[in-house]
This record gives structure tokens, C-alpha cells and sequence, in this order.
């Protein structure tokens, strides 16, 4: 009878994916300082939502559509 | 803090660990004004460099994404430059930027015309709008920060401490600028 190896139950669950990042996250993802990122917003290169406070969150499916575009 | 009302020692207490954990945030905020507000000052003089440099025919050439050439007449940040090019309309000046993404560089053009004093304007209007949403995003930031740290204290006054800080940085840039940009020709 096979076994799970004692390794393989112990494995981490893959990191899951954010829906949403913070403008200094994006910033980190893209390679560039949060003040380019602010300017891809208020040009409206990088769609935004807002966390309960107002804080600004550049979605997951924007960072990429922009990655992707570029 | 606040003028009008008197902070409690937990709201006094909790103004100073805001600024020490968005100490960074603070200081580009603050460069960041200063780098605009030098633009602002020097308009008129980074107009005429530019028109200066349009007259020879040196500087480098810059694609942007659009297919657009320009070449490069002066620098205004570490990614900003202002470019120009000819075209049958006559001199036509831009603001291009150049963004190191990780996936590559795109080059884009903020804003172009024929006027390089108005180009800089409208360049220097747009920077202050981005420096209002960053303001503004610095302040929620501040603001998630103390709901997280001070459950159930009210932290407004804290809070509104920020937002004026932030709000003279850019104000008072701006009011000087509109000093000094008065009977600037080119």
C-alpha cells in the first residue's frame, strides 16, 4: 500500500494571489518609485478602487493588463 | 496638530509614531513638492533651454511607445525630460516620460504643444494633481494605520494633523509658483 510521504503532507499551501495592492506594492511589482505610480493613476493608465478608509488599491488584473500592454 | 483643539497625551503619543512609521512617505512627499516647485520656479529659464536646444539640431533621439520621434532637449527629473521635434505645424515641444518597468522601459508623452512655457505649465498643473492623490492616499494610509493601532480611540484630530501637513507642502509650493510665474515670456 503507498504512503504519502511525510514531506509532502507537511507542504506550505501555495501563496494565494491578491485580488487588490497597495500603490507601494505596485510600485515594488512594476520596478518603480510610487510617484510613477500615482502618475499612471491620475492619467488613468492604472484603474484604482478604495479599501474602506480611502486608501488606494491598484487591482491585480490592472498591474498585469499593464504589464502585458507595455 | 491642531490649533483649535487640545490633543490628548494618547493622541499627542500616537502623532509621533505616525510620523516616525510614515517618516519615509513624509520626506518624498516633501522632495518630491520641492522638485515641482523648482520646476515652477526655473519655467520660464527650462523653457528657453529647451527652445535654445530646438534651435540645434543635437540631442538624443527618444521613440515614444505612440511611434512618435523626439529628441531630447532637457532633463526635468530622473524620468522627465522636455523634447521636441519638427513637424509642418512648426517647433513642437513635449514632456516624456521614461518608466524603468521591471518587464522593460516605456516612454510616454504627458503633453505636447507649440508653446514650451505652456508645456511646463501644464506639466507642473498635472504634477500638483498628482501630489493631491498622493496626499490624500497618505492620509487614508495614516488613517487605516491608527484605526489598527488605537481600536475604538478617536484618532481625527491626528488624522486632520496629516492631511493640513500635507496640504501646506503643496499650497505653499504653489502659491510661490503663481508669484513668480507672473510676466513669464519666452
Amino acid at each position: 500500500m503507498e504512503t504519502i510521504p511525510e514531506n509532502e503532507t507537511q507542504t506550505a499551501a501555495p501563496p494565494v494571489e491578491r485580488l487588490a495592492y497597495s500603490v507601494q506594492e505596485a510600485a515594488d511589482m512594476l520596478g518603480v518609485h510610487y510617484f510613477s505610480v500615482y502618475r499612471l493613476i491620475q492619467r488613468g493608465k492604472l484603474k484604482t478602487c478604495r479599501a474602506l478608509r480611502g486608501k488606494l488599491l491598484v487591482p491585480r488584473a490592472e498591474l498585469l493588463k499593464l504589464l502585458e500592454t507595455e | 496638530m491642531n490649533y483649535y483643539e487640545r490633543p490628548t497625551a494618547l493622541q499627542e503619543q500616537a502623532y509621533a509614531e505616525a510620523r516616525q512609521h510614515f517618516a519615509e512617505h513624509l520626506n518624498q512627499f516633501k522632495a518630491n513638492c520641492d522638485a515641482i516647485h523648482n520646476i515652477e520656479s526655473n519655467l520660464s529659464a527650462i523653457a528657453n533651454d529647451a527652445f535654445r536646444a530646438a534651435l540645434q539640431s543635437s540631442g538624443r533621439v527618444i521613440q515614444t511607445d505612440d511611434g512618435t520621434q523626439w529628441q531630447h532637449a532637457v532633463d526635468l527629473t530622473k524620468i522627465t525630460s522636455v523634447c521636441r521635434r519638427r513637424t509642418s505645424a512648426g517647433l513642437e515641444f513635449a514632456v516624456v516620460e521614461c518608466l524603468p518597468f521591471k518587464s522593460g522601459e516605456i516612454k510616454d508623452v504627458l503633453n505636447s504643444g507649440h508653446d514650451a512655457s505652456e508645456v511646463l505649465q501644464t506639466f507642473a498643473r498635472d504634477q500638483r494633481q498628482v501630489l493631491n492623490l498622493w496626499k490624500n492616499d497618505v492620509t487614508a494610509q495614516v488613517r487605516e494605520h491608527l484605526d489598527e493601532k488605537y481600536p475604538h480611540q478617536d484618532m481625527s484630530i491626528v488624522v486632520e494633523s496629516f492631511d493640513i501637513k500635507l496640504a501646506r507642502d503643496i499650497s505653499r509650493r504653489e502659491s510661490v509658483a503663481q508669484n513668480q510665474s507672473h510676466g513669464v515670456r519666452i
